[in-house]
């Protein structure tokens, strides 16, 4: 357990470095890494609001499109990518909400590998889009993921609380993320958004190969 | 919320309106955040020796959850009330089953037949407890200590959700850099010195005034963001650190509350309170750090609020706060 | 609001390293956990995969730009296609022998100094991109967790590229621009070596 996040770390370490471009921001990482071995003890004691923010952090189909949303948002500017910092967790919220009254749609397990591989693409292409649609995707994100956290719920739990974590991490993740995207590709060279483009096409790639699989499986069965 | 529409000149009476609108809101959408505001529940049970190596167990303060149960050492038998463990006595390792967002905390109070009574304290961060006969020889029993009473600190810090309102105050008055450090290392001195008096009884203070005085703290904080957002720096913006020491030493009394309800044993509370002070100062700098990152990342997406709504976390704040307030008198 | 935080980056830093994965999926139980080991070693278990991917980085940097970054951008695509097929238990034949001849070619390109025009380089690429894609992708049905394993051979490949990418700047001097051709020459020799136990000769 302890190797594996300490590999985590190490790839964090890595993308970080490349963003934040500073050699203490290492340091730091190795630092906090090994006394976050054991940091799951968050997911029991403290309660039902931690519960629900540590739960995306737990599903790498979310963490990848979160990630790919805010380095878009990050390539269309300040001004239009400051919506999101807004839009995404109140459609997260209102997907967690909506779980609580509708069942889960049939489509949303292929929905959500289905916008890994689209937001990863998008990144790929550095695409140039529109406040409008940037804010669709950034909805439809929120309210897939607000969902899926939702049903994650069991009949003990908090629904206020978790549901408040879940929105609350995912406001936090996505503008720092936005923040350190925004930060990086101000920084001097050309090589910046190629770095993340590359990022986002290793996304893109996560995305395609899942839904084949996807799709495969339900072929057959 | 009564008090401090009295204390406000008749001038900003709109402004009060607007923080009882907010106030009233409040009261409709958060009373389950409330409720849970402080929420330490304990569950106690007491083992006195009858014989040697026998026990008689019973629930001093019994669990909220029913399906908590203390799991004995191996080589024990347990057949409630009675737990017999034989010539080697209770020794070895000892948990609870159950424990987690409900319940956090479970202890185990063993009354020896000859000796002081000994307290293991159990949470679901730091699940089982090693006992040895004597405590006070054995260096895995005092790392066993560390963990637990550490981990407690952060726990009681991330969950107490009021005064993390109040560190946030300090944080959107003071802004950061320099003066940030000496303000919060000023609150930490702060709620030590407290923590520690009232764990040792050398202070006591009734609960229910103390955390309707710590919501007070809090909308005080709220009103002198709003001033200083009017150009008129209060007392706040222009000596944080006393008014972090000042009202450290109020909080800290909130953190000896939750310290004492475990019922430590005399002999290891100097270093529980120690290792329980460690815990929350390290919460404390993860919710600074966390705060003051989203700051640079909302300064770097402009991110920003609009000049209009400039006030409204402050109202936010003191809204919350007077509704704890109000309902905590 | 102006700018007081003593160094964001250091506190962002420290932050991420809270937030991120390793805490969460040290928690979510062994499905996740072990799709990621399992993803991420994948790659780095056989060192056909090793030393060809080095070698894409490697090539890329030495043709400059734009390979340089047309490179690493498409190549997860066209990797990821490889993949598909691999997923749909499609038979491609020659899989072992493609990878290895991938490191002869790729380290042949660098050691030779080859400098063909971009779509061509591409292609090349390419193909060897499916073999490698292929033989992840296969993998993919049996993994504890799909996506983690995904992301476990993704971060891997693409660390190894980013490796290749940083030798290869040394072609700004002129002993580096040796180094590296030396690397493709060394590259290529193990290429040899794993065709040679590809198709049986050596054991």
């Amino acid at each position: 357990m302890t190797r594996l996040a300490r590999r985590a770390g190490i790839a964090g370490a890595v993308a970080l470095v490349r963003r934040a471009g500073s050699v203490g921001a290492l340091a730091l990482v190795f630092a906090l890494t090994p006394g976050l071995a054991h940091a799951h003890l968050v997911d029991t004691r403290l309660g039902d609001f931690y519960s629900g923010a540590l739960h995306p952090l737990t599903d790498f189909e979310q963490v990848l499109p979160w990630l790919a949303l805010a380095v878009l948002a990050a390539f269309q500017g300040p001004r239009t990518a400051r919506w999101v910092v807004l839009a995404f967790p109140l459609a997260l919220a209102a997907g967690g909400a909506l779980s609580l009254v509708l069942p889960p749609p049939p489509f949303a397990p292929v929905a959500g590998v289905t916008l890994v591989a689209l937001t990863g693409l998008a990144v790929a292409a550095q695409l140039r889009l529109p406040l409008a649609a940037l804010l669709v995707l950034a909805v439809g994100l929120g309210l897939l993921d607000g969902y899926q956290n939702g049903a994650a719920m069991v009949a003990t739990t908090d629904r206020f609380l978790f549901l408040s974590g879940v929105t609350v991490i995912g406001y936090a993740f996505v503008t720092l993320a936005l923040g350190c995207a925004i930060a990086f590709l101000a920084g001097v060279g050309g090589w910046r958004p190629i770095a993340l483009r590359a990022a986002g096409s290793w996304v893109a790639a996560v995305g395609i190969m899942v839904l084949g699989l996807h799709l495969v499986s339900r072929g057959v069965g | 919320m009564i008090a401090l529409a009295e204390r406000a000149p008749a001038r900003r009476a709109f402004r009060s309106g607007l923080l009882a609108v907010l106030a009233l809101f409040c009261a409709l959408l958060l009373p389950s955040l409330a409720a849970r505001a402080h929420e330490a529940t304990m569950a106690v049970i007491t083992l006195r020796e009858i014989a040697p190596g026998r026990f008689i167990g019973q629930w001093t303060m019994p669990p909220a959850d029913v399906t908590l149960q203390p799991i004995f050492p191996a080589h024990c038998q347990w057949n409630p009330p009675e737990l017999v463990c034989g010539e080697r006595g209770l020794t070895g390792r000892l948990s609870f089953m159950g424990l987690g967002s409900k319940q956090s905390v479970a202890t185990i109070r063993v009354v020896p037949r000859e000796g002081p009574a000994v307290v293991y304290t159990v949470s679901a961060a730091k699940p089982t407890m090693m006992v040895a006969s004597e405590p006070g020889t054995n260096l895995a029993v005092w790392a066993d200590l560390a963990d637990t009473y550490v981990n407690l600190g952060i726990d009681h810090i991330l969950r107490g959700i009021d005064h993390l309102l109040f560190v946030l105050g300090l944080i959107w008055i003071v802004k950061g850099g320099w003066r940030l450090v000496k303000t919060i290392t000023a609150f930490t001195v702060g709620h030590s010195i407290s923590l520690a008096a009232a764990t040792f009884g050398w202070v006591g203070v009734p609960e229910r005034p103390l955390n309707a005085a710590i919501a007070l703290s809090i909308v005080f904080v709220g009103v002198e963001i709003v001033k200083l957002q009017r150009g008129e720096p209060g007392l706040t913006a222009r000596y944080p650190w006393i008014v972090a020491f000042a009202f450290g030493l109020l909080h800290g009394l909130g953190f000896a509350t939750a310290l004492t309800a475990l019922g430590i044993p005399q002999a290891t509370l100097p270093i529980a309170l120690l290792f329980f002070n460690v815990g929350v100062e390290i919460g404390q700098l993860m919710f600074v750090m966390a705060v003051l990152a989203l700051m640079w990342a909302h300064r770097q997406a402009q991110a920003l609020l609009p000049r209009w709504g400039a006030a409204i976390p402050a109202y936010v704040i003191g809204s919350v706060a007077s509704f704890w307030f109000l309902t905590r008198i | 609001m102006k700018s007081h935080s003593p160094n964001p980056a250091l506190v962002l830093a420290g932050l991420l390293a809270m937030i991120p994965l390793s805490p969460a999926l040290a928690h979510t139980g062994t499905g996740t956990q072990i799709g990621l080991e399992s993803g991420f070693l994948h790659p780095l278990s056989g060192a056909d995969h090793i030393i060809a991917m080095v070698a894409v980085g490697l090539w890329g940097a030495q043709l400059g730009n734009p390979a340089i970054w047309v490179l690493p951008i498409t190549f997860p695509l066209v990797m990821a296609v490889g993949g598909l097929l691999g997923v749909m238990g499609i038979d491609l034949p020659f899989v072992e022998l493609m990878i290895a001849l991938s490191g002869i070619a790729l380290g042949a390109m660098v050691a030779l100094n080859i400098r063909p025009p971009l779509w061509v380089a591409a292609t090349i690429v390419g193909v060897f991109a499916i073999f490698h894609g292929y033989a992840h992708g296969k993998e993919l049905p049996d993994a504890a967790d799909a996506v983690a394993f995904a992301v476990g051979f993704v971060v891997a490949t693409g660390m190894l590229h980013l490796l290749g990418i940083l030798i290869g700047v040394a072609v700004r001097w002129e002993a580096g621009a040796k180094a590296v051709r030396a690397c493709g020459a060394a590259i290529g020799c193990l290429g040899v070596y794993f065709l040679l136990g590809a198709i049986g000769i050596i054991e």
